[in-house]
């Protein structure tokens, strides 16, 4: 208790300290930083902002992070629209579109990118496409993140759905990948897959939705129209597949974000669909022997028609604060931040994502990643969100997954008249 | 007879205190799980009592949150609109229950439709408004619009009006002006009101959450009430952290209940129009 | 009659409480009207879109969701928190001296919490994993419940929250209103031998019901008004099941950026509760005469 007191009393001191104005170091320029980045794609970006301290004696990064999705964007628009906010930001590239529609973007010039040396050369074609709105560069992207099959080896190996080569087998195709599902499906409250599909948002049955979609070879938007002729059809197998899983009783009915991993890590739920962003909550937990089992991840079966899998980009973004823009000599250090983010991005690739910039993806010291290197292949079929100003993070549309789609998965809602709906609800929006 | 000892009575109290306790319950599990080690807080067996007693979730909160910045953020806003509210509704109450001047029906008038009003619906005029003034993210922002509190006007007034007239007519005979009346006469006179007008002001100040939840978008402005849920620091086990964080913004307003009691529920009763 | 030596300082005492009100509330209230018809962003000037927002506002699915989701949560709260205040206000009554301060205020006490601490504090004693409520929900209903992400669940849960909450504040209210029930008028019934449910449904509840009804209004206008529970708890959620119109409000203007179309919202919750709450003023003034 009295060691307890002490450094309570240690405490206080140190938060008084922060009370008032800190005075600021000299000759140190000061960055705001914000991001999303929570558990393991946290702890990582926090290593990486101290490391870039190291390197960067000269700048200084403010960091703080806020909750991810609706929470972050609202809170972006809203700062930016009255001049404040910060000097450099993570932002989805799905929502870039829907960013510079709100005017809270602000892009970058040519000037800027190459003065660091950065230019289009160094990223693929679809991330390049991706951060450019009418023709302006507005974001600088970091990665790009996906979906993957998480997979419990010691359960699919008793299903006998482990292959020689430790790796799973048999579930490409609709009714095989539903026959493993269900085998895996042992009762007693365990479930073949696990995917998230309850509170707080709908953003997880979105990425699944889109996945499946784009494996049947439909595309959610084609000039301005939402679901267009058999596009919802594709999209009502989808929704319909998914809440099969759940009807079925392969997959829970309700479950929010953390659940949902709970049920895989546990080793309840023999498989588990959910981002990249999981793996180091994997590797980690395996590192600490508290998984209590072999695990695998891997790309996402070819469950329809041919590979396809959703994915998005993290990108640095400026924003446009309105009477009060970021300096030049702000902007140069922001850019100091984004080259050097970029050129240690295979320390963000231990967040499980495929990093953006490709001297870096097209190394040896990532091909040889692991468990990165097991589903890197994924990038060659990836499908981002249509570049519309109503989808992307936090959007009209990831609101209508939140509306129709899960209750349709849960069973409180049919799919064909969920799909309806998301249809009628976004071309609306859009006129 | 009425007094006598009986077994239904008994029992009807008793039952009442086991309410009272269960009522009571989660604040007292929120308190001690504070007080407990993050691990020992998931542990399956419930425990009334921590095995062990530590700080560490406060000592956490305090040195990676600003708040004791929050602190100060909600102490003098609260305060500044405490201030500010009773000094304008004293004022204007007095003008309005003893002065005869052109508009004095019409304010009067005024005062009972604000009344009315959901301060709710106006967060978008108000955001806007301060944003023009530019006071986002500043004490000032926070305060003004929590100034217009119709009932204290209405109560001050009541309160003035029962006052008897010959205590002003002999001032004035005395040579005192209308500010003196108000000020030395008046005003003390009601130091009951008053107290309780500040009390339940100052509570409901601190309390606030969607106003300064919309005004305040930096970590530092923010203040303790809307501060203690937007600290972000999604991995490991927090429950011991994020309760501590409650009791450290709860507790001027839990103190100042406990010692002031009585005061605050005249003041609460006061307020919505019951004389206690 | 005006006396013309008061002119000068009634200005000044009015004036502060005067200039605030118009700058804080007249102000804003016009402002919010005229932003109604325009397609304005939260921060920014819109062009003139005359009825579009109100014709859009009765087609919405989401607004009469919202609507539907408030009168659900006010038939939740308001006459359930009524009843159990006027219950716990007459067991509190019946007992004396020191315990009476205790029991008062450990029902007293949650009234002047923060909503954060409040949220924090549910949020912990009904966690799906490690709450304290999950034993008792097994024993009931033979499974843990997460009531935040189970559509069944959330508005109710959050209506007891509010509940357990705010009660405090209507238990006084009839404390108040049962101590002025004189004794003599109990006296006499039970010398009738009068018992005590006759006392209660005869006495009682005639003499409470001025009271009843003041918190009644009080409570449906509060209700009516309902925001930092949900966004807080439920963020309106789960499929917008639990979605009120102070917080579409806050959507369509905050998070969308639909300034014109959010004070459309505003307007209309704002007219609602204006017309409620001259209902309040009749009973506030019936009860005063």
């Amino acid at each position: 208790m009295k060691t307890g007191w002490k450094r309570l009393a240690g405490g206080l001191a140190a938060a008084l300290m922060t009370v008032g104005l800190a005075v600021p170091a000299q000759a140190k320029t000061q960055v705001v930083w914000w991001d999303f980045l929570s558990g393991g794609d946290g702890v990582r970006m926090k290593g990486m902002i101290q490391a870039f301290e190291k390197d960067n004696p000269d700048i200084e990064i403010n960091a703080t992070t806020l909750e991810w999705g609706t929470p972050f964007y609202t809170k972006v628009q809203t700062s930016a629209a009255v001049g404040q906010g910060p000097d450099i930001m993570t932002y989805h590239l799905s929502r870039m579109p829907l960013g510079v529609s709100t005017g809270t973007l602000r892009p970058f010039t040519d000037d800027e990118l190459k003065s660091v040396g950065l230019g289009q050369s160094d990223y693929f074609a679809s991330d390049w496409d991706a951060a450019h709105v009418d023709g302006k560069l507005y974001g600088v992207p970091l990665d790009i993140h996906s979906i993957v099959l998480y997979y419990n080896k010691d359960l699919l190996k008793k299903a006998g759905l482990l292959g020689d080569d430790g790796k799973p087998k048999g579930l490409n195709g609709l009714d095989n990948f539903n026959a493993a599902v269900k085998k895996l499906t042992t009762g007693n409250g365990t479930y073949g897959l696990s995917i998230h599909d309850g509170a707080p948002d709908g953003s997880s049955a979105w990425r699944i939705f889109y996945t499946l979609l784009a494996q049947q070879g439909g595309t959610f938007m084609t000039d301005n129209k939402v679901l267009d002729g058999d596009n919802l059809e594709k999209a009502q197998k989808s929704v319909e597949t998914m809440a099969n899983w759940v009807k079925q009783g392969w997959s829970p009915a309700n479950v929010s974000y953390n659940s949902s991993i709970a049920l895989f890590t546990s080793g309840k739920a023999a498989m588990h669909i959910n981002g990249v962003w999981e793996v180091p909550t994997m590797v980690d937990l395996a590192k600490q022997k508290k998984l209590g089992f072999d695990w695998g991840v891997m790309q996402i079966p070819v469950i329809f028609d041919h590979a396809a899998t959703w994915a998005d980009s993290h990108s640095f973004a400026v924003p446009n604060r309105k009477g009060n823009e970021v300096s030049a000599e702000k902007m140069k250090a922001v850019m100091t931040i984004i080259s050097w983010m970029n050129h240690h991005s295979i320390m963000w690739a231990n967040a499980g994502h495929i990093p953006a910039f490709k001297a870096v993806t097209e190394s040896a010291d990532f091909k040889n990643m692991k468990p990165n290197s097991d589903y890197a292949s994924l990038a060659e079929t990836a499908v981002f969100d249509p570049k519309s100003g109503i989808t992307g993070v936090a959007s009209p549309a990831y609101d209508t997954a939140t509306n129709f789609l899960e209750p349709a998965i849960n069973g409180q809602m049919d799919a064909a008249s969920a799909v309806e709906q998301m249809r009628d609800e976004l071309q609306n929006d859009l006129q | 007879m009425r007094n006598r000892l009986n077994l239904g009575g008994a029992l009807i109290t008793l039952v009442t205190i086991i309410a009272a306790i269960l009522w009571f319950f989660p604040l007292y599990w929120s308190v001690i799980t504070s007080l407990k080690p993050e691990y020992e807080v998931v542990e399956p067996t419930i425990r009334l009592i921590p095995r062990h007693w530590t700080l560490d979730a406060y000592v956490y909160v305090f040195e990676n949150t600003p708040i004791l910045r929050w602190y100060l953020n909600s102490t003098v806003t609260s305060a500044a609109i405490t201030i500010l509210v009773l000094i304008m509704s004293a004022g204007c109450a007095y003008a309005l229950s003893q002065l005869r001047f052109p508009g004095r029906r019409l304010i009067y008038g005024m005062i009972l439709v604000s009344f009315m009003v959901p301060i709710q619906a106006l967060i978008i005029t108000h955001f806007v408004l301060m944003n023009d003034f530019g006071l986002i993210n500043t004490w000032l922002g926070v305060i003004l619009p929590q100034l217009i509190v119709p009932v204290a006007v209405i109560v001050y007034k009541q309160f003035f009006d029962s006052i008897p007239r010959e205590y002003r007519e002999s001032a004035l005979l005395d040579g005192a002006n209308e500010f003196q009346i108000f000020g030395r006469l008046y005003v003390p006179m009601n130091w009951g009101v008053t107290t309780a007008l500040a009390i339940i002001t100052f509570i409901a100040a601190w309390n606030n959450f969607l106003w300064p939840f919309l005004v305040t978008n930096s970590n530092a402005s923010m203040t303790v009430t809307v501060g203690i849920t937007q600290i972000h620091e999604n991995f490991g086990v927090q429950y011991a952290r994020n309760l501590a964080g409650a009791v450290i913004a709860a507790s001027p307003v839990a103190v100042a209940y406990l010692v002031f009691q009585r005061r605050v529920t005249d003041a609460i009763m006061l307020s919505a129009g019951i004389k206690g | 009659m005006f006396k013309r030596r008061q002119i000068l300082p009634a200005l000044v005492l009015v004036g502060p409480f005067v200039i605030a009100y118009l700058v804080l509330f007249i102000y804003p209230s016009l402002k919010m009207l005229e932003l109604s018809f325009t397609n304005a962003p939260l921060v920014g000037e819109g062009k003139w879109v005359g009825w579009a927002n109100y014709s859009r506002l009765f087609r919405d699915s989401l607004f009469k969701g919202s609507v539907v989701h408030t009168i659900y949560f006010v038939v939740l709260t308001v006459i359930p928190t009524t009843l159990l205040g006027l219950v716990i206000a007459i067991l509190v009554g019946r007992l004396k001296g020191w315990l009476q301060s205790l029991v008062l205020a450990a029902f007293f006490l949650p009234y002047v919490l923060p909503v954060t601490v409040v949220f924090r504090i549910w949020e912990w004693v009904l966690d799906s994993q490690f709450g304290i409520a999950q034993p008792a929900f097994r024993l009931l209903f033979g499974h843990s419940i997460s009531v935040w992400q189970d559509p069944v669940w959330a508005m109710p849960s959050v209506a007891f929250i509010t509940i357990w909450w705010t009660n405090g504040f209507n238990v006084l209210l009839f404390i108040a209103g049962l101590r002025n029930i004189s004794q003599d008028v109990y006296d006499a019934a039970e010398l009738d031998g009068a018992g005590g449910w006759t006392r209660f449904r005869f006495i009682t509840w005639p003499l409470i019901w001025p009271v009843t009804a003041l918190v009644l209004t009080i409570q449906l206008i509060l209700q009516l008004k309902i925001f930092d529970q949900i966004y807080l708890m439920t963020v309106g959620g789960p499929f917008n099941s639990t979605q009120v119109v102070v917080q579409y409000i806050y959507k369509q203007a905050f998070q969308t950026n639909h300034g014109g179309y959010g004070s459309t919202i505003a307007v209309a919750l704002f007219v609602t509760i204006a017309a409620l709450s001259v209902l309040q003023y009749q009973v506030l003034r019936t009860r005063s005469e």
